[in-house]
């Protein structure tokens, strides 16, 4: 989630694997989420997720069952109020339910695998999640990913577009950054296949193995790329477009990756990154100090080749601009936070 | 009131003895209760003539712990000796030791843990925090290691003197090491062997209890030795054992000196 994921700045990288896997469960409508744990274990993590929504104006509250253990269920095992759940839940019709467990069913050793395993008629994905186990969001949203893979069967062919993965459903611009990569991809001719998990139903994901080339939506999620390039065969790029030549390169890569000329596509891209300089030239010969808001990074390359495109200056004298929390994805990202920039310098 | 615990390895003879040293507490006019905290849940049968009384955890597994009165857990067996197991889940699921723990609320809360001695028959072979329940909180306050020379059992035994030397740096700990009781298994020279252990652990050898015929031919009858064969020699073991007992007081009580591994198989070595 971090520009910078050095150990100094660990503080967005923690908190609980289960917001990670609620993270990906919620974002399948036609699935329901299970909790294994006590009543508490679901109710604030659902709530960080809400309210994390709720600030960006996303007003979302996806069911979620709790099996909600209680002293007895510890002490006698907790895998029939598991099964219990799991049956109140069906009785929704869900086409997929997802059981994230949690610390306590894993520490009375619950056999939580055995129960999801039975015919339920429908897919039931256990999601592991225990926090003590280690790990924190990004974990428990990389292995919910993996685990929900599961529900993808082999295709026969490679025709059928391009899958995006992991994107980051509780990041503010979301919708844009996908707007921003499904455009790259429409310049080389490209469709979307599947979001790998945003807003796609069990059925959706099931066409995920068709797609000839994954993106992923950043490197963090390299060894889902590596999972899908093995069970699938194929081949992923490790980021979204990040920077003016990193989204020229990343047009390029697309290209070789599916085949097809991308040097059209290039040259256009950058017509379009250098109308920006006009369009900012009200910013030219300014000076801007990047403040690195407590915990991100100020050393990214990203930020000085796009000042330098623009003729700003960077000067510990000039004015303070935050570093943006995720880094702008695309030549749209960075025309965001020119206007943002902007907004700082005219204050 | 004086609470004291007996711990020890699986099969060691912890039921056997406490029982018996409940019945010739008993027999002294003492009000005696016995609590056995092990899922085996068989520490008081001979005390109730061969009855499996139900335990304080089928009832909350059947009930809910809200519903449960005094009665539905404590019976009463020979010479009035209130009798209560905490029972468990069912083998290979859920947690027995919070099991124990939610026993010993619920007893609390019922008010039940009364009597002039509180006899704590506790499994000692598994020693999480649950386990270790009866050592805390101020429950049981004196702990007897039940043991035989064999190397297993001496190692169950030096595993809860780690427990007590643990609890006991805690500020509100009440509870310390009263004495070792040596079960026979009839090895040569295992009361020396087992005095041995006892004084290297910081503590002492309060009974040597012989393997006797006795003790068998008693729970074939559902009885307690003492109760079965008051006149038998192995009947005088005990209430020798129940004399002693009565006559630790605080200032006798020790916080044990746990072994190296190496120090309690060179020990075991030397009477081979
Ligand atoms: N001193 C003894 N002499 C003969 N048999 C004994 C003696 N102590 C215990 N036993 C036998 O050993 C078996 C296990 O004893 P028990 O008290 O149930 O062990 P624990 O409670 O430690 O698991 C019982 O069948 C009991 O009859
Ligand atoms: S850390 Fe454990 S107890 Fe806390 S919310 Fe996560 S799973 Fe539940
Ligand atoms: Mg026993």
């Amino acid at each position: 989630m971090n520009l910078n994921p050095s150990h100094l700045n660990l503080s967005r990288y923690e908190g609980c694997t289960i917001t990670g896997a609620l993270a990906v469960s919620a974002f399948i409508p036609d699935a329901l989420t299970v909790v294994h744990g006590p009543a508490g274990c679901a109710h604030h993590n659902l709530s960080l997720l809400h309210a994390t929504l709720l600030q960006q104006d996303r007003l979302f509250l996806p069911p979620v069952f709790s099996t909600g253990l209680r002293e007895p269920d510890i002490i006698f095992g907790g895998e029939d109020a598991l099964q219990r759940t799991i049956e109140r839940a069906l009785e929704r019709k869900p086409r997929a339910v997802c059981v994230i467990s949690t610390c306590i069913a894993e520490t009375i050793g619950d056999d939580t695998d055995a129960v999801c395993g039975r015919d339920w008629g429908v897919p039931v994905i256990h999601l592991h999640s225990s926090g003590f186990l280690g790990g924190s969001f990004n974990e428990g949203f990389v292995n919910a990913l993996k685990r929900i893979a599961g529900l993808v069967p082999p295709a026969e062919t490679r025709d059928g577009g391009i899958n995006i993965v992991g994107e980051k459903n509780l990041e503010f611009e979301v919708e844009e950054n996908f707007e921003e990569v499904a455009r790259l991809l429409g310049v080389l001719d490209l469709d979307v296949n599947v979001r790998f998990v945003r807003n796609e139903t069990v059925d959706d994901i099931s066409r995920f193995s068709a797609g000839c080339l994954n993106i992923l939506r950043e490197p963090a999620l390299d060894p889902i790329g590596r999972h899908f390039q093995e069970a699938f065969a194929q081949p992923y790029l490790s980021g979204f477009p990040v920077g003016l030549q990193g989204t020229r390169e990343f047009l390029r890569a697309v290209g070789e990756a599916c085949g097809s000329a991308a040097d059209e596509a290039i040259a256009a891209e950058e017509s379009l990154q250098d109308e920006l300089s006009a369009e900012f030239a009200d910013l030219d010969g300014e000076a801007i100090s990047l403040s690195p808001f407590g915990f991100q990074c100020p050393e990214f390359s990203l930020l000085s080749e796009v000042a330098e495109a623009i003729g700003l200056r960077i000067d510990p004298e000039g004015t303070e601009i935050p570093v943006p929390f995720g880094a702008p994805v695309g030549t749209a990202g960075i025309r965001r936070m020119l206007h943002q920039w902007r907004r700082f310098l005219h204050a | 009131m004086k609470q004291i615990a007996l711990y020890g390895k699986g099969g060691i003879g912890k039921s056997t003895t406490s029982a018996n040293l409940s019945a010739a507490l008993a027999d002294t006019g003492l009000d005696i209760m016995q609590i056995g905290c092990d899922p085996k849940h068989d520490s008081t049968r001979m005390l109730m003539h061969g009855t499996w009384i139900p335990t304080v955890l089928d009832l909350v597994r059947e009930k809910g712990d809200e519903r449960i009165s005094a009665d539905q857990v404590v019976f009463k067996g020979y010479r009035g000796i209130r009798c209560v197991e905490a029972g468990g889940p069912e083998p290979g699921v859920g947690c027995a030791g919070r099991g124990i723990i939610a026993t010993f609320q619920l007893l609390e809360r019922l008010d039940a843990l009364h009597g002039d001695v509180i006899v704590y028959d506790v499994l000692g072979d598994v020693v999480c925090g649950g386990f270790a329940m009866p050592m805390r909180e101020g429950y049981a306050q004196e702990i007897y290691l039940v043991t035989s020379g064999e190397l297993m059992s001496l190692y169950a035994a030096n595993n809860i003197c780690k427990a007590i030397a643990r609890l006991s740096r805690r500020v509100r700990s009440k509870c310390a090491l009263g004495g070792v009781i040596c079960n026979s298994a009839n090895i040569a020279e295992e009361n020396v062997l087992v005095e041995e252990f006892a004084r290297r652990i910081n503590s002492r050898l309060i009974a040597y209890v012989p393997r006797d015929r006795i003790v068998q031919v008693a729970e074939i009858n559902r009885q307690t030795v003492i109760e079965y064969a008051p006149d038998s020699a192995q009947a005088g073991v005990y209430r020798a054992l129940a004399a002693g007992v009565l006559e630790i007081t605080n200032t006798d009580l020790t916080i044990p000196t746990p072994l190296e591994m190496d120090e309690l198989e060179s020990l075991a070595l030397e009477f081979v």
